[in-house]
């Protein structure tokens, strides 16, 4: 398949001085989105007790652990502004993201143990969730630093039971293992309770000489069975039992090393358990990128800088959905899949890192004349119309059939709607893609480059619709929604407003409600909006976009549950007809 | 050779970024046209120089209307 591969036809064009000079104050506005998301994240990562004081007590922070643990330039963050249920501590108490270890990939995540002693808070769970999908869909493994004090006690409520509480990372990581994906665990510090099952639910456990990981910690062992009430004689034996619990606390090395083996090793220092963990990733099963490599990797013949001339930040601008890809993948080259069907929408096969990626996007703009074919009117790019309905069901698809993993770059006001497009079979088509994607099970990640809207956002790869979205990034210019807030207030108020006229009551309070509404939806569709609550797993500047690319393609070609010969794959062949 | 630039469909010129005279190269971006919601450049079809701009901003055009003349 040399001849597919090696070479592909070129494309996107260098940048023009009258576009870099028209797009300058676009550029600065995407930077300055970047710049705020950046603040947000460095805000973050100083939430709790200083690293010096860690530091003096001996310990590293996990920002220090991951910096050891992780290979130079690899760790590509997720989830870094995730806090859904808007924490007083400005977090879910993880750090997670891909990263790779002695060479290869996984999916890393660890408790800050500058916040709470690494406790569980709201929020954590289902950021514990993500992470646990991620390894499951990349088959790439899981690897934890646990530090984790158990559950914040005055929050319990909101996170301890229910199907998506606290506890559903054990048997997650059970389901894991199940499916042969290998859990790390490096342990540290005082992991009483849901601490002690997160310890010991991994694979292979690397602890620290101080750690202990238990069913119950100190406090809950000096305090088991209620008595009605507290009391001063009653406190003076907690007082005597709890000192002497500080002292020796259950789940120590001795118990957990010497009596019951669940620690596979025992470190001296805290690099040592990092340490470990390199080991183990060395023993893992990985491919070489070699093996699965179509061509060797190359850089993008064209820069990323200029997707800040490229993107436009105006959401009303078009820009060429091709000249964007052909700056993130090696040598701006493609093979495209029906280049002559369904203009709204861009598929074809592109490399990054020489292995094989299938791509489906959103063209904006124009459409050509007569499009689309079942309408008396014009077609315009974001939208979703047949051809582009059938044309995405096929290349996901032929992708499954060739095991090539898929990168879906996201830009959608909606599919059509009407009359028409109802005759045209929009709502069936759009249920067959979510089919298709659940049937053709490779993983794939999103990119929602501006617009994420209406049913287009779910069943374009989107993360609510489908269990092969591995991630989903967002950009400087993304906004999310179900639809724009003035068409939401149009819709909410316009009976109110025909009653209301028809019955001589003024019409300035409708007036201020409808856009009070079109503000609630813009402020809640901002990129750091959609990154605090989990529409999107990263905001990424798209400087650093064909990294998480890299970093996706990487992960998914590095154990693959099931691969095709490339000899015996059909997409490049149809392509080619 | 004259090339005209038309209307690619109905809607209003918003922007006009050139004036009678300029030398411009394929691709540029010389007007926009707001339509279906979206502002959508008209670009130069070929290298030249405009000799006629025939609408001005806020115009409001058919599709396949004349817009400019590039020579």
């Amino acid at each position: 398949m040399r001849p597919y591969f090696e070479k592909m036809p070129g494309f996107g064009k260098p940048l023009r001085e009258n576009r870099i000079a028209r797009s300058k104050d676009s550029r600065a506005s995407l930077e300055t989105v970047e710049a705020g998301i950046a603040a947000l994240r460095k805000e973050r990562e100083k939430v709790g007790i200083p690293a010096e004081t860690i530091n003096a007590r001996g310990g590293l922070t996990i920002w220090q652990r991951l910096e050891y643990l992780v290979d130079p330039g690899t760790w590509h963050p997720l989830h870094s502004l995730y806090n859904p249920e808007e924490n007083e501590e400005g977090t879910t108490n993880v750090v997670d993201g891909l990263g790779r270890i002695a060479g290869r990939w996984a999916v890393i995540i660890g408790f800050d143990n500058k916040v709470l002693a690494g406790a569980w808070i709201a929020g954590q769970p289902d950021n514990i969730l993500r992470v646990t999908d991620l390894a499951k869909r990349l088959h790439i493994p899981l690897v934890w630093l646990v530090n984790c004090s158990g559950v914040k006690l005055p929050d319990q409520e909101k996170f301890y039971a229910g199907r998506r509480g606290s506890g559903a990372p054990f048997f997650r990581h059970a389901e894991l293992e199940q499916a042969g994906i290998p859990i790390l665990a490096g342990i540290y510090g005082t992991n009483p309770a849901g601490g002690g099952y997160q310890g010991i639910t991994p694979t292979i456990l690397i602890a620290h000489k101080d750690a202990n990981i238990a069913v119950g910690g100190a406090g809950i062992v000096s305090g088991m069975s209620p008595r009605g009430g507290f009391d001063v004689e009653g406190l003076e034996q907690l007082i005597n039992v709890t000192r002497d619990l500080k002292e020796r606390p259950p789940g120590r090395v001795e118990t957990h090393y010497n009596e019951t083996g669940f620690f596979t090793h025992v470190c001296d220092e805290e690099r040592g358990v990092l340490d470990g963990i390199k080991d183990y990733m060395r023993a893992i099963p990985a491919y070489d990128p070699m093996f699965f490599r179509v061509a060797a990797p190359a850089e993008p013949a064209l820069p990323a800088e200029d997707l800040y001339h490229l993107l436009p930040f105006n959401q009303k601008e078009p820009y060429v959905l091709e000249e964007i890809l052909a700056r993130v993948v090696d040598g701006s080259e493609h093979l495209e899949f029906r280049p002559d069907y369904g203009p709204e929408i861009y598929t074809g096969l592109v490399k990054i890192d020489g292995m094989l990626i299938g791509v489906i996007g959103n063209r904006q703009g124009l459409l050509p004349a007569g499009y689309p074919e079942y309408a008396d009117y014009p077609g315009i790019g974001g939208k979703l119309y047949r051809q582009g309905l059938i044309k995405m069901n096929e290349f996901v698809t032929h992708c499954g059939r060739d095991r090539v993993p898929v990168i879906w770059l996201q830009d959608t006001s909606g599919i059509d709607v009407g009359d028409a497009a109802e005759k045209a079979e929009l709502l069936g088509l759009g249920a067959s893609l979510v089919y298709s994607i659940q049937q053709v099970d490779v993983p794939m990640m999103l990119v929602v480059l501006r617009k994420g809207s209406a049913a287009a956002h779910y069943i374009m790869g989107g993360p609510t619709a489908n269990r092969q979205n591995a991630f989903t990034l967002g950009t400087a210019a993304t906004e999310i929604y179900v639809m724009h807030g003035e068409t939401a207030a149009v819709a909410t108020y316009a009976r109110r407003a025909v009653k209301d006229k028809d019955a001589g009551k003024p019409l300035e309070p409708i007036a201020a409600k409808m856009n009070e509404m079109a503000r609630k939806y813009y402020e809640t569709s901002r990129p750091a909006w959609c990154a605090r609550h989990g529409l999107v797993d990263e905001i990424v500047d798209l400087k650093a976009l064909r990294g998480y690319l890299q970093a996706f393609a990487g992960s998914a070609y590095q154990n693959p549950k099931s691969i095709c010969p490339r000899h015996q794959m059909l997409l490049p062949r149809i392509i080619r007809g | 050779m004259a090339v005209n630039v038309t209307a690619p469909m109905s809607g209003k010129i918003t922007e006009i970024f050139c004036k009678v005279g300029d030398q411009v190269s394929n691709e540029d971006e010389l007007m926009i046209l707001e339509a279906l919601k979206m502002e959508n450049p008209i670009f130069a079809p070929a290298d030249g120089r405009i000799t006629a701009i025939k609408v001005e901003p806020g115009a409001a055009v058919e599709s396949n209307q004349l817009l400019l003349v590039i020579e």
